[in-house]
């Protein structure tokens, strides 16, 4: 593993000195390590550009990125990039809401069995991959409504929360949203083809 | 400036209480004057392409403004002792030679030693008062244009990392150099309301002060925007300066990304620009005109980007 400490050094070096490493020396495994956000972001796209998988997390003041060629990258604590559990480790459970109640018969029951599903939802702890929310159940996530709370406390704990821009539009409520990422379909369909098992309200 | 209590008079008809592109004070019935001061390090290793980048960069703000530039200052930190005082020649010819071009003079300057190199100008200009361009006034339907290429930060870094080609690093600097002059004459003769230039905060946080205390928001095409090509290839290589990670982090909450937008194109959004191009707002019916009179006079690459609506509480969506 080729290791490069490239700490006190500003855009570009980070990047030329893995860049260095990667062609000149063909390195497999290379540890880089910086102590700036722009530098960690930067040498995780060099790498990603040479086919490399990128690795990032935070020790200290100082930021590790490992690359290894042949795998698919993670980023530690982002949300943006959809994070792939390593193979033959648990599945994948995605819940897509698409009401803001739960079955038919009492409005004001089915608001009520809504909250109390989502708070308990977190049961599933880290077997619950994404939480989606569709049509009427972008008003969970809402100004005023009264999940906004529990559902951030999901996304501070790194559960990906999707909520349909489609949606939001529809209801003019697009910046009303509290929680989540504004998302569109093709990001919910690949969610559902990567998901082991969907479950629909 | 937060907390200081600023005199005030009613001459003064922009102030620094908007984050304008320049102060702006009345004289008579029809005349106002623009002041404006910019000053850097360097962004090209040339002197003389240095000094012609500096000087567009310090007029910009004036032609951002409605104005015409009149007269100049130099202003220049110099290691004396450390340099060659032939490179301070070069600089100021090249600042010279745009303030030339631009139909100007310079009346003086001041040089301190100063252990890291430094160069712009002190521009004063004249505007009409009633026809100065701030940055928020704008209208719902307005589209809004562009007229220089973003990614110049990426590409500058890429130039700094010898991983372009002499052609690439003459072009950018060219494009730096490009004064924003011909763009400000064809826009006094179309309905614009409000204008800005792109510079240090990038695109976005130029367009965010244009929409904060406009009360509007807007709605930016990302395949529409007038790019340098190879700014994308370095992007994904991560040649990206840090600025662009912190424009992006101050904007992020008034900024919608649509998924669908690369990665790519988003830094390129945040980079940080030198002597960037104006952004206008202009009235939708004179918009394919104003484009037109723009490429006609060969401003660098004017395109239409995007446009005002009247929804959300002063976003910005790029889609």
């Amino acid at each position: 593993m080729k290791e490069i400490d490239a700490r006190g050094l500003a855009c570009p070096t980070p990047v030329l000195m893995t860049k260095a490493a990667v062609e000149d020396e063909g390195a497999q495994g290379i540890t880089v390590v910086v102590d700036n956000e722009a530098s960690q972001q930067n040498v995780v796209r060099f790498l990603e550009s040479k086919g490399y998988a990128a690795t990032a997390s935070k020790n200290g003041a100082d930021f590790i990125i490992i690359g290894q060629t042949g795998k698919q990258s993670v980023i530690e604590s982002s949300k943006e990039i959809p994070q792939k559990t390593a193979e033959g480790s648990q599945p994948k459970i995605m819940v897509m809401c698409a009401t803001d109640r739960i079955g038919f018969g009492d409005d004001e029951l089915g608001q009520k069995l809504m909250i109390n599903f989502i708070k308990t939802i977190g049961e599933m702890e880290s077997m619950l991959w994404r939480l989606v929310f569709i049509n009427n159940g972008v008003k969970l996530t809402v100004k005023g409504s009264k999940l906004v709370s529990v559902l951030k406390d999901y996304e501070d704990s790194g559960l990906t929360i999707l909520v349909c821009g489609t949606c939001l539009t529809h209801f003019d409520l697009l910046d009303q949203k509290q929680v989540g990422k504004t998302t569109n379909m093709l990001d919910i369909v690949t969610a559902m083809q990567l998901a082991d098992k969907v479950i629909t309200l | 400036m937060c907390g200081l209590k600023m005199p005030s008079s009613p001459q003064l008809l922009v102030g620094l209480e908007h984050a304008d592109d320049a102060g702006v004070y009345q004289i008579s019935e029809d005349l106002a004057l623009i002041q404006t001061v910019d000053f850097f390090t360097p962004v090209v290793d040339d002197p003389y392409q240095f000094g012609q980048i500096a000087a567009a960069n310090a007029l910009s703000d004036v032609y951002a403004m409605g104005g015409v530039p009149k007269t100049a200052l130099n202003l220049m930190g110099f290691p004396i002792g450390q340099m060659d005082i032939s490179i301070f020649r070069k600089i100021i010819q090249g600042g010279l030679d745009k303030i030339r071009e631009a139909g100007m003079v310079l009346v003086g300057g001041h040089s301190v030693e100063d252990k890291e190199l430094k160069y712009g100008l002190s521009v004063t200009g004249f505007v009409h008062p009633k026809r100065v361009l701030v940055k928020r006034n704008l209208k719902p339907g307005q589209q809004l244009i562009l007229t220089k290429p973003l990614g110049l930060g990426i590409v500058n870094t890429a130039v700094k990392a010898g991983l372009t080609t002499t052609e690439l690093a003459d072009q950018v600097s060219s494009i730096m150099a490009a004064l924003n002059k011909d763009a400000a004459e064809v826009m006094a003769h179309f309905p614009v309301s409000a204008c800005t230039d792109v510079t240090g905060f990038g695109f976005i946080g130029h367009l965010a002060e244009m929409v904060v205390g406009s009360g509007y928001s807007v709605e930016i095409d990302s395949d529409s925007l007038p790019l340098i090509h190879a700014a994308v290839e370095f992007a994904q290589m991560g040649l990206i300066p840090a600025g662009a990670y912190k424009n992006r982090e101050f904007r992020k909450s008034m900024v919608d990304i649509a998924s669908k937008v690369p990665r790519e194109i988003v830094d390129i959004l945040f980079d940080p620009q030198t002597s960037g191009g104006l952004l206008m707002a202009v009235d939708t019916s004179a918009a394919k005109g104003l484009l037109r009179s723009l490429t006609k006079k060969k401003v660098l690459s004017a395109a239409i980007v995007g446009r005002v609506v009247d929804r959300g509480k002063e976003k910005i969506w790029i889609q």
